[in-house]
């Protein structure tokens, strides 16, 4: 509870969880269960991608979000965990996805798709987070 | 970046980047010949595709390794802001591109694409990080 009252930083991003990506969330989540529909309707031209941005917010914001509170964080031990839980995260998640692509350009795997860069990241980054963690326990 | 970098740290990446360089078109064009022309299967097929990717991860393992060496923080700071925003960039792009796929049938991006994006938004990072502390 202290930890919180004294990080701003933290308590903006919190906020931004709250009022900005839960919110689209929800949208997402609304666009989900009406996307059988969706699917069913096949609507082409414009209406498709503003379908495809507004999912693609969610992933955005919390980007930009996450990023904002990277720069606002004053307490530099907690900065420099994410900052390398980040870096081991991209830097994985290359070799994951260039060893992938390389398989799926002799058709030896199936290729995957580009959605899948974003939670392998942050798969990644988690358990890179907790192992840092342990380690400075 | 790290062209006029007089340090050994920097001129170890420099040269790593550069050799890197030199050896992925060659290992590129007889992965491609080997399949083509000697219809690889099995654990050869794995090994020649991978073959490719070894100088490409052998800068990330370079890029890594000069973070960690790197004694002067100042520059160091901004190699991570680059590589961050470089990680921001790319991310946002696989995943409006990932759902553009999805739904508007937007032409299928190899994940091959990810790491020359990944550079490229690191390299636009650069001028914007400096003009910071300008």
């Amino acid at each position: 509870m202290s930890d919180r009252i004294k990080n701003p930083a933290r308590d903006r991003m919190e906020d931004s969880t709250l009022f900005i990506l839960m919110p689209l969330l929800v949208v997402n989540l609304g666009l989900v269960f009406w996307g059988f529909g969706y699917r069913h309707m096949h609507p082409s031209g414009i209406w498709a991608y503003i379908f495809a941005m507004a999912f693609a917010l969610l992933g955005v914001a919390f980007i930009v979000i996450f990023g904002l509170y990277l720069k606002e964080e004053q307490d530099e031990f907690e900065r420099a965990v994410w900052v390398q839980s980040l870096l081991w995260g991209i830097g994985a998640t290359l070799t994951v996805v260039t060893l992938w692509g390389s398989f799926a350009e002799y058709a030896l795997v199936k290729g995957l798709k580009m959605l899948f860069v974003f939670p392998l990241f942050m798969l990644i980054t988690v358990v890179a987070r907790l192992a840092l963690k342990l380690r400075y326990r | 970046m790290f062209c006029s970098s007089n340090r050994p740290e920097g001129r170890r990446f420099v040269r790593a980047c550069w050799i890197s360089a030199a050896l992925v078109a060659p290992l590129v064009l007889g992965a491609a010949a080997a399949f083509r022309f000697y219809h690889l299967r099995g654990i050869a097929a794995y090994v020649v595709a991978v073959l490719p990717t070894l100088p490409i991860l052998w800068v990330l393992v370079e890029l890594g390794r000069f973070l960690a060496v790197e004694k002067d923080e100042f520059q160091r700071n901004i190699l991570i802001q680059c590589v961050l925003g470089g990680t921001g960039g790319t991310l946002a792009v696989t995943t409006i591109w990932g759902y553009l796929e999805d739904f508007a049938h937007a032409p299928r991006l190899d994940l091959v694409w990810v790491y020359p994006i990944f550079w490229l938004f690191v390299l636009v990072s650069y001028p914007v990080v400096r003009l910071r502390y300008r």
